[in-house]
C-alpha cells in the first residue's frame, strides 16, 4: 500500500486538491465506512492546540482508526523528549499515520525523514498548515458552489502574515483553486518578500471591500503582538484591519481559522453572523482530515466520485 | 496663517528674483493673485503694488525642524512668538518637531495642535507626532490614526532610537501609514557626554560625547531606511563622516538629509567659553567636520538646512555648559549667517543656498519653494547689503538663546509673504504697500 506524507500545500497541484475535497465530500456523506480500520493514528502535538487535535481525533476514530495521543500532561513530550526520538519510537511502535504539531517550521519534514509512516503536518511553527487550507476550501466551496465556484474569486488575507503558518498554506492553496489573492496588513507583518509573491498589498479592510473582496479572510493576531512592537495599538488595528459589520453589505463572507479575538480581528457582533463561515471551517476539519489520512496511509487508494 | 481672500491681489515690483527651480534670475515683476503667483515679467500692472526695487525676492524658506514649544513651555515659545520668528527669518514653512510636554503622540493632541496652529500661525506649520509613544523607542504610536488626524510626518525627535529592531519596526509601520520619518541620529550608549568628544573638551575638562554617537546612529538608520522602503530623513546631520554615509545611500534608500547653520559656521572651539548658551545637540564639532557637512551641503549630499530653532529660558541657558539645555534659536539667523560666512566668502553661491533653504526643503514638505506660475504665494524679500547685528533687541523669539548674539551679519529678511499676504514687515518702509 502505497503512503506519503502530507507536510506542505507549496507542491500541491490543482487536482492533488481536487483528488482530497473529492474524498473528503465522499467522507461527510458516509460513502467510504470505516476507511481507516485497524491503523493505528497517532497524535504528536509537541504545542498545545485544541481545535486542530480534536479535529484530529474525530477524523481518525471516525473512520475506524485506533489513536493514541501523546499531547497530554505525563507524556514522552511533556518529559522533554526530543522531536526525532519521538517520531522513531512511534515508528517502532507501529504506527500508520503519525500527525505532528510543532512549534518549529520544518518539524513535519524533519520527522518525515526518520519514518516510513507517513507524517501529516498539523501546524509546524510559521511554516505550514496544510489541513486548514484544505479545509477552508472544503467550507468556502460549499458555500460558493463547488470547487468550480471557486475560480475567479477575490480573497482577501487580513492580518499578520508574517507570523502565519495558516496565511503560508492558504495562499498557494487558494491560488491553486484559480482564487485571486490580496494581503491586507501593515509592512509590520508582512514577509520582506510579500511584493515578491506577486500578490497585491492593500492598506484596509475598506481597501479589500473596494478591490472587490468576495471574501474576507482573518488571520488571528497573537496577543504578544498587541503590545505596540508591531502594531500600536487594538484600536488601530481593528480599525485599519478588522472587520465590522459594514465590509458585509456588499456579500463578502467572511473566515477565521480561529480562535477569534472578538473585537480584534472581527467585531463582536459578526463572529457568528450569517456571512460568517467560522462554524462551517470548523465543521469542515474533520471529513477533511479524514480524507488526508485515508490518502495518507494508502488506505483508500481512489475516490469513487 | 492670514485668510486667502480670493480679490487679494498684490504686485511686488522690481525685485531681483532669484529662483534656483525655475531659473528665474533678474529684476522683474511678480504678480500674486489669490494667494498663488499668478505672473512674472516686465511692466506688470495691478491694484495693490510694492516697491521691492533694490531687494532679492526668493521662493520662501522652509525649516523641516522647528520646536515651538506649544503645548508646555510657552514661556520659551508658542505658535505666535515661534510663527513670527520665522517670519522674521524669512520662513514661510516650517514642520513643528512633537518633542512638548505633554509629547504630541496621540491623534487628539494632533488634531488640536493642527487646529491651533491654523489659528495662530503666520506661517505654513506642519504638526509632527512622535513615533513611538513617549519617544521611548518601545511601542509605535498610532500612526494611521495619527495621519488622519492630520499628522504630516513621525518623529521622536531630541532622542535616537535605541534599538536598531525597534527602528525598523517604525519605518515599516510608517512606510504603511504613508508617513515620513525624520530622525535624529544619536547612539545613547556612546553619547555621554555634553559637548564633542575632542580637544577643547579635553582641554575645558568637559565630558564629551564622540562622533561616533552619531555616526554609527546614522549608519544603522541608513541601512533600515534602504532595507525598509520608508521614506527617511535625517536631521541635524553633523559630521562629515555621517555626511559621507548619507551620500553612499543617497541612490539606495528614499532618504534625504539636513544640517544645520550652526554646524555650518560653528565650531567646537566654542566651548572653551564653557558657557552654556553653546550647548547643543548634536554639539559643535571640529573645523574638520564643519568642512566635510559644508562640501556635502555645496554638492548635494545633504539635501537642505533646517535650523532645529530651539528656543530655552535663559534659566536653562545661564549656566555652566555642563548643565545647560542643548539647543540654539535658529530661525532669524539662519539666512544671514549663511549668506555672510558661506556665500561672501565664495564657498557656497547664493543659488545652491537657495535650493538649500526654500527649493529643497519646500519640496519635501510638497507645494513649496517654487516661484513658478500657480505654486503658492509664499516669498522672501531679502535686503542683501544691508549690515544689522544680531542683539536681544532685534530678535522677534520669546526667547533670546542665540549663539550669533553680538555677531554682525550681511543680508537680512525684510519682508515674508505666506499665500500672497505679508507675515513680516520689518521696516515698513521698502516694504510698504502703495495703494
Amino acid at each position: 500500500m502505497e503512503t506519503r506524507s502530507f507536510l506542505t500545500l507549496e507542491d500541491a497541484s490543482s487536482e492533488d486538491i481536487r483528488e482530497i475535497l473529492d474524498l473528503a465530500r465522499a467522507f461527510a456523506d458516509g460513502r467510504v465506512p470505516d476507511a481507516l480500520a485497524n491503523k493505528t493514528v497517532c497524535l504528536a502535538f509537541f504545542e498545545a492546540s485544541t481545535r486542530t487535535a480534536v479535529s484530529f481525533e474525530l477524523a481518525a476514530r471516525r473512520s475506524g482508526a485506533h489513536v493514541i495521543s501523546l499531547s497530554e500532561k505525563g507524556s514522552a513530550i511533556a518529559k522533554g523528549e526530543s522531536l526525532v526520538d519521538t517520531v522513531v519510537t512511534l515508528d517502532r511502535l507501529g504506527a500508520d499515520a503519525i500527525v505532528l504539531r510543532h512549534q518549529a517550521a520544518g518539524a513535519a519534514a524533519l520527522a518525515s525523514r526518520h519514518t516510513s509512516a507517513p507524517v501529516i503536518n498539523a501546524g509546524d511553527g510559521c511554516g505550514q498548515h496544510p489541513t486548514q487550507a484544505l479545509l477552508d476550501l472544503y467550507a468556502l466551496g460549499e458555500a460558493l458552489g463547488g470547487f468550480e465556484g471557486l475560480e475567479g474569486r477575490r480573497v482577501a488575507i487580513v492580518g499578520d502574515v508574517l507570523h502565519s503558518r495558516v496565511a503560508r498554506s492558504v495562499i498557494p492553496g487558494f491560488l491553486r483553486a484559480g482564487m485571486e489573492l490580496a494581503l491586507v496588513a501593515p509592512l509590520t507583518l508582512l514577509p520582506p518578500d510579500a511584493d515578491a509573491l506577486g500578490l497585491p498589498v492593500l492598506s484596509s479592510v475598506d481597501a479589500a471591500i473596494a478591490w472587490g473582496a468576495d471574501v474576507l479572510y482573518m488571520l488571528r493576531l497573537q496577543r504578544e503582538r498587541m503590545t505596540g512592537a508591531r502594531i500600536p495599538s487594538v484600536a488601530e488595528y481593528a480599525r485599519y484591519y478588522g472587520v465590522a459589520r459594514r465590509h458585509l453589505e456588499r456579500g463578502a463572507l467572511v473566515m477565521h481559522p480561529g480562535p477569534v479575538n472578538r473585537g480584534v480581528e472581527i467585531s463582536g457582533d459578526v463572529v457568528l453572523d450569517a456571512s460568517s463561515l467560522i462554524p462551517d471551517q470548523v465543521a469542515a476539519g474533520v471529513c477533511v482530515r479524514s480524507a488526508v489520512l485515508a490518502l495518507s496511509t494508502g488506505a483508500v487508494q481512489k475516490v469513487a466520485a | 496663517m492670514p485668510e486667502q481672500n480670493g480679490s487679494n491681489e498684490l504686485l511686488i515690483r522690481q525685485a531681483h528674483v532669484l529662483d534656483p527651480s525655475t531659473g528665474l534670475d533678474g529684476i522683474m515683476d511678480v504678480r500674486l493673485s489669490s494667494g498663488h503667483i499668478a505672473e512674472v515679467g516686465d511692466g506688470l500692472r495691478g491694484p495693490r503694488e510694492l516697491d521691492a526695487d533694490g531687494l532679492h525676492l526668493f521662493p520662501g524658506f522652509v525649516d523641516v525642524h522647528a520646536h515651538w514649544r506649544t503645548p508646555g513651555r510657552e514661556d520659551e515659545e508658542d505658535i505666535q512668538s515661534g510663527s513670527a520668528a520665522a517670519a522674521a527669518g524669512g520662513f514661510t514653512g516650517v514642520v513643528l518637531m512633537p518633542n512638548t510636554a505633554p509629547i504630541v503622540d496621540r491623534p487628539v493632541m494632533v488634531s488640536g495642535l493642527v487646529r491651533r496652529v491654523e489659528r495662530e500661525s503666520r506661517v505654513r506649520a506642519h504638526v509632527s507626532a512622535a513615533l513611538h509613544v513617549g519617544l521611548a523607542g518601545e511601542r509605535l504610536t498610532e500612526m494611521r490614526l495619527l495621519k488622519q488626524a492630520g499628522a504630516f510626518c513621525v518623529s521622536d525627535d531630541g532622542l535616537g532610537t535605541a534599538s536598531a529592531g525597534v527602528l525598523r519596526n517604525g519605518m515599516l509601520y510608517a512606510r504603511s501609514a504613508g508617513l515620513p520619518v525624520i530622525l535624529h541620529c544619536e547612539d545613547h550608549t556612546l553619547a555621554t557626554g555634553v559637548v564633542h568628544d575632542g580637544v577643547a573638551a579635553s582641554l575645558a575638562g568637559l565630558p564629551g560625547s564622540p562622533a561616533s554617537a552619531e555616526d554609527a546612529a546614522t549608519a544603522t538608520a541608513l541601512i533600515l531606511a534602504a532595507e525598509t522602503g520608508a521614506k527617511v530623513h535625517i536631521t541635524h546631520v553633523s559630521t562629515a563622516l555621517s555626511a559621507a554615509l548619507v551620500g553612499f545611500f543617497q541612490d539606495r534608500a528614499a532618504v534625504t538629509a539636513d544640517t544645520t547653520p550652526h554646524h555650518l559656521t560653528l565650531t567646537e572651539d566654542l566651548v572653551s567659553t564653557l558657557d552654556g548658551l553653546y550647548s547643543v545637540n548634536p554639539p559643535l564639532r571640529p573645523g574638520s567636520d564643519r568642512g566635510g557637512v559644508e562640501r556635502a551641503l555645496r554638492d548635494g549630499v545633504l539635501d537642505f538646512v533646517a535650523t532645529d530653532h530651539a528656543p530655552h529660558a535663559s534659566e536653562e541657558k545661564e549656566l555652566p555648559i555642563e548643565e545647560a539645555a542643548p539647543g540654539f534659536l535658529g530661525h532669524e539667523t539662519a539666512f544671514a549667517t549663511l549668506y555672510t560666512d558661506l556665500v561672501l566668502s565664495d564657498r557656497l553661491s547664493l543659488s545652491r543656498l537657495l535650493e538649500a533653504m526654500s527649493c529643497a526643503p519646500g519640496r519635501w514638505v510638497g507645494g513649496g519653494g517654487s516661484l513658478a506660475v500657480g505654486a503658492p504665494a509664499d516669498l522672501t524679500l531679502v535686503d542683501l547689503s544691508e549690515e544689522w547685528t544680531v542683539g536681544r533687541d532685534t530678535l522677534v523669539s520669546r526667547s533670546s538663546n542665540s549663539p550669533y548674539l553680538g555677531r554682525t551679519l550681511k543680508g537680512r529678511v525684510v519682508g515674508t509673504i505666506v499665500g500672497g499676504e505679508p507675515v513680516h514687515d520689518r521696516t515698513g518702509a521698502k516694504f510698504g504697500v502703495h495703494a
